[in-house]
Parts: structure tokens; C-alpha cells; sequence
């Protein structure tokens, strides 16, 4: 093995590929970490998860300053720096990329910069600003992640037509902003640009926002959303914009039709996943026509010595999911036995309510067959939840109806993507609803509402009054 | 507030996953102590399951054909009048508590258990590792309890790293769940022999046969599927291992037994009087017990590390019976201790429980050696297999008069062919052969049976 110019390479350092490489550096592989980028940290630290968190964090405080008026408290209309605001979010970037930087020279990580390809089944060429780099190593990992979907016959030269990242960059906060697709990403900027002034028109291909969520998890946003909002158009595309000089005319066809014209859209209609640009096909790698790349357990793709992780490697497209398979990758590749077991992974909508769930949707289960039970527990008999004044959620629990074991969870109000968590814990632990429900949560919280719920399931709870079926 | 209590499938002996046969009462029955509430078909064996405690059975937790272990809840009883054994019977006093599903059997053998003793060197050539891992399970397949096993995620990954498919492994927690000790006596189960691993590996050996092709019989004229019976499929593993296993040699003898065959019809009416019928049979039976004590060897098993003999200071003779269901051997015990008459009476008993299928566990199990008589039917000679652990068997052909040469003049005769199969790493030939002469002569004249 020492023929080889490293043990192990990983192509791409995002959340999944840092960490990856990290691990494997850990358990006393030679590491060569492949970036095209300056930055480490990928799309999640530089242009996503990161940045998009610290600005909706102001967003929150900008709304909760807001509603204090219903109940005395004014802080009269925000005056929005935007060059600091901007500052502050780089700011929180650098330091997590920095921190990166420090610790892959900790572990002798080496990090070289450039976009990488395969050259062979043993070699990776990588374009450096000094020319090309040819790497052997006995292992590969590629953790190349995912870009924007982009939209065809857009004027994407208009810098006032963007993708999530360019909506990061918080160039301008525009009068109006047209957001076109209504998932997650889509939904999660319109509430930054919503909270710093901007009018937003939303518009979704398909009847419900966030597609493939429980309608009834998404109806408190979609009803706070529709008083805040100018418009939302459902079942509608944008067909066409074109480019005026004082601003870009979108035309929609659907259910709803017509011209209008914005100050800037955003494109936010999914990720496509980067299999396909980097050789793969030199070293044998398979990879399907949309870019992914398959891969086993143990994250091996159909080249056995060579690993995929991340968005790469399919849906969902989520650093928590990446960071995982990259621990796999990296430990198989030390002779370990480990696999990606892991029974469920939580999503999480960064909205305003926030939307979170795990395991099995209601929508599953019903469609699967499985005899499964719920309990749901509305905010609205939350005291904690009363005195934030934001009692529109609810937490949801699925149970197996034999086992009382619970197989998924579905929670929307504040914080439900840290309460989602013991969720998550319950369902790896198999736990039952009684496990739940007798496990004490502190008063008055939210994750109090986790509790009630299981308690709803068994038919045990006094904080709301159930009429009994029977 | 009245006391129910849950009626679990007690000890069975080691078996599990076995399949409910017949179902004898209904919801709503009352019942008295120790009535019969379900009939379960072990290993070669039925029983049924009683009832701890008169009452009754306010629910039933079994259907026809479902599958049980050892502590699964049959039914739920109310029981009237309370009693101290009505009490030890449940264990949680909690009526309706509900008992995980059973885990169905594991039927595939895919993956090899414990087979690699050190983790692989990082190489290129890792394929060779394990088989590929199956695919990653998502959404209801991912979380379904009917699907995935009972543990937590630790406890899943020390599973495979040591190459346990926990679909195999009994939880031991509260409803089943396994619990880090039920993977590490698994392993420990494994690597004693107890558990099966699904591989073709003997005693050490691979042995790596080439798959049968399958063949379209029908291309050839009409055909018919009939499925084996429980009790075939079951003998036809025990015998296939015991086959490719052992070192099998057969010693052929013959045993003059006009004498006994005299001594057996004079007494024959006296056994038909007391309800059974003196056999040949119950005469080999004394006859090899005699030999047995002279030749220890003979009783005795291999210890699972190959390293001693263990040697059986009782005496207890295996009957193969041919059932309409498959071949069974029931066990008759301390045959050193019960006379002529005894153990035709029971030879007689346990041979139409065999065919009834009313034998239990403990009918089948314990036997030192086994006989297996085709002397009704006819043959002069054959090879029976040994019924592992044991090292030796006696098979019986019909006998047949013949002209025997007495030194003076051929006499006619009746002589008993003995087919004897032993394990040649216990047993050497010479021994053997010293050994049927032995069972022979006591044959001959039983007068050498007090001795």
C-alpha cells in the first residue's frame, strides 16, 4: 500500500466528505481531501444549512418583535443593515470553514484544491491552480454532492434571476421577489426575504407545498403564510420571464395565469446530484442517467474499493444523512464492519411554524396497509406553547397498532426540528408509546407536547379531554 | 376485580417456532386444571399444552398453524378460585398485556454466521470480504415491527461485527428484545454446534458441492407435488449430516436363533394375555445392553471439541419406528433394569404413541444406540446410519432358515442377519466385529444373558 500515493481519497468536502476523510484519518489512514473550492464545508456550511440558519434567525427575531405589539410591547419598524447583516452571516461561515481548515491539518489531513476526476480505477486527476495533480490511492470516496436544478430557457445571466446560493448572498433586499418552487429551500428564503421587507409570490408546480410532507403538518404554515404573503399559486408553472430594465416579467400558466413583474426571483426547484462530471466511467463507477450514484450498505459503489456518500448517492439530499455514510465509508475502508443502519433520517423545514418529521409519514402508512394508531397533541392545549402566543402546530405520533411501537413522527410549531430529535431516538430504540409517555418531560416546554402525544395514543392523557369511543 | 392470568408454552425442549396443530378450546370455555387448550407438533413429537389452573378462557392468543416458542402467550384465563400455581403462572399479573409477535422462523441461510475469525486487511480485493449487503431499507419496510428486528441501534451494530443476522436471534428483554447478551449467546451457541449456520461446514470440512440442476420433469410424462412432512424434512437433515459426517462402517454378522425363537412362541401367548406382543425385537434390546456394558466404548459419544469420549453409565435403546408421517426413534430408558415382559409392554405402548404422534420431546431424546429392524419386511443385509450423537447402530434383516454345517452335518437353522454401522473414530473393526459376535451369542443362548 505504499505505492499509493494515498489510502484513501475523498472527492468533495462537504459535510459527508469532511467528515469522511476526518474519520479515516482517525483510525491512522493516509487522507487526501479533494475541494474545488477555497472553502471546505460544501454547499451546507458555505451556501446552505449555515447561512441560510443565521438569517433565519433574524427573520424569527424580526416576527416575534413584530407580534409583541398585539400584546404592548413596540419596537416600531426594524432598520435592516443589510451590509452588516451580511457581514454577520459571512462571519459565522468563515469561523466553521476556518474551524475545518484547522482541524484537517490537526488530523494531516491534506487538502488539495481543485476540481478532481477519475482518471483510472487507482487515480484521480485534479485540476490545481499550479496544473494537474495526479493522485493513486488504494480507496475513493466521493462525496460530490448536489447543485441547483436549474431551469431552462431562464435569463440566467440576469443577476436578479437566482439560485438559493445567489439568494444567500443577500445582495438586495428586492420590493418584489418571485420564489418558483415550494419546498423546503423555496419556503425557507421567502421567509428571510418576507421578514426583511420583501413582498413574496410563491409558486408550486404541484396542488400542496412541500410535496411528499402530510398535508396536515404544512396547513399551519400554509395558513400563516397565505395572510403574509402577496400570492400563492398552486398548480401553476412560470413558463416564461422576460427582462425588462426595471424588472423580470413572469408569466404563469395553470391555475393561475398572466404576467407580473418582479424585482428578483429565485429558482428553487430541487437538487441535481454531480455523479455525472467527474469521470466516474474511468474507473468503472456506475452511474444512473440523473447523476446518482448507487452504492450498497456499506456505501461501496459497483467498484468495490471505490464509495459514494451524500446527496450523490440519492435522497434525501440532507447533511445529516452524508455525514453518517461518510463515517461508513471511512471505517469500511479501515477494515471495519460498519454499515449505514440507520432506520430513519428526520427532515426538517426551517419555516415559520417549522415543519419536522421522522419515519414513516401518515401518508405511508395508510398506503402501505400497516395497522398503525396516532396521537396528536395541538399546541393550542400547550401552556408553553400559549405563552409564545404561537399554538397553530401540533406533534403527531404514528404506532404500530400490534406492537404499540413507534414507527414515525410528524411535528409543526416552534422548534420542532430539535423536538423531532427524541422522536428519532424513540423510533432507533424501538420504543413504545408508553416508554414515551411515561418518560417525564420538564414543564412547561414544548417537548412536553412529545409526551402528550404518546399519551393521546393511550388513551392516558388529562390535559385534553377525549370522549371515549366506546 | 377478578385474577386472569396468561398461559404461556412451557419448556419444549429445545425447540422453537414450532407450529400449532390443533386448537381445543374457544373463547368463552370453561375449563378444568390441566385440560388440554392447544396441541403443538415438535421435533418428531406432539403435545399439548394444559391449563395451569381450572377457569375460563376469557381470550385466545393462537390460531391453527401459528408458530410458538417456549413463553408465548396461549390464552388468557380467568381463573376460578384462586391457587398458588394460578399465580406463578403469569408472570406480569397485567391481563392484557400483549406478547410480541412471534418471529418467523429463519428460513434463509444467506449469510454465513461467524465465519471470518479476523477483520480483512484494507486491500482492492474486498469484494471477497462478506456477500454484498442487501439494500438499504426506507420508509414503512425501514420501521415496521413485523419486519426489522427488536434492538437498538448498538446493539445492531455489535451484531454485525460479529456477523449475526439478528432475524435469527430470540431477544430475551421485556417483549423480546434483544438485548446484547441474547447476541453474544447466540455466537456462543453457534460456535458450540448448537445452532445450524445454514453452511455446508462439518466438523471443519467445506465441502462445496456442485448445485443439482433443476429439472422439468414433467417434459417426460405427468408428474405430482407432494410436500414433505415436517418429521421428513427434519430426519433428512439429521441424516444427511450424519451421513457426510460420520465415518460410517457396516459389520455384517448372523445370530443362530432357533433356540430363541422356541423360547419367544412358548411365551408369546402369556404376552398376549397381559395386552402386548413379545417380539424379537425386546430380545436384541437385553442382548445389546449386555453388550454395551461389556464394550463401553460402544456407549458412548464424541465430545463436541474432539478431544474425549464420553462415556454413558445408563442404558437407554433408540427403536427406529416408520410412522405414515416419516421414520421416528423413540428412546427406551434403563433397559438394564426392566425384564423381557416389561420392556415388551413398553416397546408396544411407545411404538403406537409413535404412530399416533402422540410423543413428546422427552420420548426422542437421551438414547445411547438405536435398532433399526426391518425384519418383518424382508433383506438380507444393509447400512443403517448413525443417529448422531451416538456411535453405533443395529440393523436387523429378516431372518431365514438355513442349512448350517454343525461340524457333523448341515442342521437347519434360523439365523437373524446383523447389520451393524459404527463411527470408525470411536470404534476400531476388530472391536466391532468382537462386539456383534458378542450380541450374537447372547442371542444364541439367552441362558448367556445372566451371566
Amino acid at each position: 500500500m505504499s505505492d499509493v500515493d494515498f489510502d484513501v481519497v475523498v472527492l468533495g468536502a462537504g459535510p459527508g466528505g469532511y467528515t469522511a476523510a476526518f474519520r479515516a484519518a482517525d483510525l491512522g489512514l493516509r487522507v487526501g481531501l479533494v475541494e474545488r473550492y477555497p472553502a471546505l464545508g460544501g454547499v451546507c456550511l458555505n451556501v446552505g444549512c449555515i447561512p441560510s440558519k443565521a438569517l433565519l434567525h433574524t427573520a424569527n427575531i424580526i416576527e416575534e418583535a413584530a407580534a409583541m405589539e398585539q400584546h404592548g410591547v413596540s419596537f416600531g419598524q426594524p432598520a435592516v443593515d443589510i451590509d452588516k447583516l451580511r457581514g454577520f452571516k459571512e462571519s459565522v461561515v468563515g469561523k466553521l470553514t476556518g474551524g475545518l481548515a484547522g482541524m484537517a491539518k490537526q488530523r494531516k489531513v491534506e487538502v488539495i484544491q481543485g476540481s478532481g476526476s477519475f482518471a483510472g480505477p487507482d487515480e484521480l486527476v485534479v485540476k490545481t491552480e499550479g496544473g494537474e495533480r495526479k493522485l493513486s490511492f488504494a480507496h475513493a470516496i466521493i462525496a460530490v454532492g448536489s447543485e441547483s436544478l436549474e431551469l431552462g430557457r431562464m435569463p440566467w445571466g440576469d443577476p436578479r434571476l437566482m439560485d438559493s446560493t445567489g439568494a444567500l448572498e443577500l445582495e438586495e433586499i428586492p420590493q418584489r421577489l418571485l420564489v418558483i418552487g415550494g419546498g423546503i429551500i423555496g419556503l425557507e428564503m421567502a421567509c428571510v426575504y418576507r421578514a426583511l421587507g420583501s413582498d413574496i409570490t410563491l409558486c408550486e408546480l404541484t396542488p400542496t407545498l412541500m410535496p411528499g410532507t402530510d398535508p396536515d403538518l404544512v396547513k399551519p404554515l400554509q395558513r400563516r403564510i397565505g395572510k403574509q404573503y402577496k400570492n400563492i399559486h398552486l398548480e401553476t408553472a412560470v413558463v416564461q420571464i422576460d427582462v425588462a430594465d426595471d424588472a423580470l416579467v413572469a408569466h404563469f400558466e395553470g391555475k393561475h395565469n398572466g404576467k407580473e413583474k418582479f424585482d428578483r426571483v429565485l429558482v428553487a426547484v430541487g437538487r441535481t446530484p454531480n455523479g455525472g462530471k467527474i469521470n466516474a466511467a474511468a474507473a468503472g463507477v456506475e452511474v444512473t442517467a440523473r447523476g446518482f450514484i448507487p452504492t450498497d450498505k456499506q456505501m461501496r459503489t459497483n467498484v468495490p474499493h471505490i464509495f459514494a456518500i451524500g446527496d450523490v448517492v440519492g435522497q434525501p439530499m440532507l447533511a445529516h444523512k452524508a455525514t453518517h455514510e461518510g463515517k461508513v465509508a471511512a471505517e469500511v475502508c479501515a477494515g471495519e464492519k460498519s454499515a449505514f443502519e440507520a432506520r430513519v433520517i428526520p427532515s426538517v423545514a426551517y419555516t415559520d411554524p417549522e415543519i419536522a418529521w421522522v419515519g414513516v409519514t401518515e401518508s405511508e402508512a395508510k398506503e402501505s396497509g400497516q395497522e398503525y394508531g396516532v396521537g396528536r397533541f395541538p399546541l393550542a392545549a400547550s401552556g408553553r406553547a400559549l405563552g409564545i402566543d404561537r399554538t397553530e402546530g401540533f406533534t403527531k405520533l404514528l404506532f404500530d397498532q400490534a406492537t404499540k411501537r413507534i414507527i414515525g413522527a410528524g411535528i409543526t410549531g416552534p422548534n420542532a426540528g430539535d423536538l423531532i430529535a427524541e422522536c428519532a431516538l424513540a423510533i432507533e430504540m424501538g420504543a413504545e408509546a408508553e416508554d414515551i409517555g411515561l418518560t417525564i418531560h420538564p414543564h412547561p416546554t414544548l417537548s412536553e407536547s412529545v409526551a402528550m402525544a404518546a399519551e393521546v395514543f393511550e388513551g392516558t392523557v388529562t390535559d385534553l379531554y377525549i370522549p371515549r369511543k366506546k | 376485580m377478578s385474577n386472569t392470568i396468561e398461559i404461556k408454552v412451557p419448556d419444549i425442549g429445545d425447540f422453537s417456532n414450532i407450529p400449532v396443530i390443533e386448537v381445543l378450546v374457544s373463547e368463552g370455555d370453561k375449563i378444568d386444571a390441566e385440560a388440554g387448550l392447544v396441541t403443538l407438533e415438535s421435533d418428531k413429537a406432539t403435545m399439548e399444552v394444559p391449563s395451569p389452573a381450572a377457569g375460563v378462557i376469557r381470550e385466545l392468543k393462537l390460531q391453527l398453524d401459528d408458530t410458538v416458542s417456549e413463553g408465548d402467550v396461549v390464552a388468557i384465563l380467568e381463573v376460578s378460585g384462586e391457587s398458588d400455581e394460578a399465580e406463578e403462572a403469569s408472570s406480569s399479573g397485567d391481563g392484557d398485556s400483549v406478547e410480541a409477535v412471534p418471529q418467523s422462523p429463519p428460513q434463509k441461510a444467506a449469510e454465513p454466521v461467524a465465519e471470518e475469525s479476523e477483520p480483512p486487511a484494507p486491500s482492492a480485493d474486498i469484494e471477497q470480504e462478506s456477500p454484498p449487503p442487501a439494500e438499504r431499507l426506507s420508509g414503512t419496510a425501514a420501521v415496521d415491527p413485523a419486519r426489522v428486528p427488536y434492538a437498538s441501534p448498538a446493539i445492531r451494530k455489535f451484531a454485525r461485527e460479529l456477523g449475526v443476522d439478528l432475524g435469527r436471534v430470540k431477544g430475551s428483554g421485556n417483549k423480546g428484545r434483544i438485548v446484547r447478551e441474547d447476541v453474544s449467546a447466540f455466537v456462543k451457541s453457534v460456535m458450540s454446534g448448537a445452532v445450524e449456520t445454514g453452511s455446508s461446514s462439518i466438523g471443519g470440512l467445506r465441502l462445496n458441492f456442485p448445485k443439482l440442476p433443476d429439472f422439468d420433469f414433467s417434459r417426460y410424462g405427468g408428474t405430482e407435488k407432494q410436500p414433505l412432512t415436517k418429521i421428513q424434512k427434519i430426519s433428512a437433515a439429521h441424516l444427511h449430516r450424519n451421513w457426510i459426517g460420520i465415518p460410517h462402517v457396516t459389520q455384517n454378522d448372523e445370530a443362530d436363533i432357533t433356540d430363541m425363537e422356541a423360547f419367544r412362541q412358548a411365551n408369546a401367548a402369556e404376552a398376549v394375555e397381559q395386552g402386548f406382543k413379545l417380539t424379537p425385537l425386546v430380545f436384541l434390546i437385553k442382548a445389546l445392553v449386555a453388550a454395551l456394558k461389556k464394550y463401553p466404548t460402544f456407549n458412548s459419544s464424541l465430545d463436541s471439541d474432539g478431544e474425549s469420549l464420553i462415556l454413558k453409565k445408563y442404558f437407554n435403546v433408540g427403536i427406529a419406528v416408520d410412522t405414515p408421517d416419516g421414520l421416528v426413534v423413540p428412546v427406551l430408558r434403563e433397559c438394564e433394569r426392566k425384564g423381557i415382559m416389561e420392556l415388551a409392554a413398553e416397546l408396544g405402548e411407545i411404538s403406537a404413541r409413535a404412530r399416533d404422534k402422540k410423543l413428546t420431546p422427552q420420548d426422542i431424546q437421551g438414547g445411547c444406540i438405536s435398532i433399526s429392524s426391518l425384519g418383518g419386511i424382508g433383506g438380507t443385509s444393509f447400512t443403517p446410519i448413525i443417529n448422531a450423537p451416538e456411535v453405533a447402530i443395529l440393523g436387523v434383516s429378516r431372518s431365514k432358515m438355513s442349512p448350517v454345517w454343525d461340524g457333523n452335518e448341515f442342521r437347519p437353522r434360523l439365523m437373524l442377519p446383523l447389520s451393524l454401522s459404527y463411527d470408525h473414530r470411536v470404534i476400531d473393526g476388530a472391536e466391532a466385529a468382537r462386539f456383534c459376535r458378542y450380541v450374537a451369542s447372547r442371542l444364541e443362548d439367552l441362558r448367556r444373558l445372566t451371566l
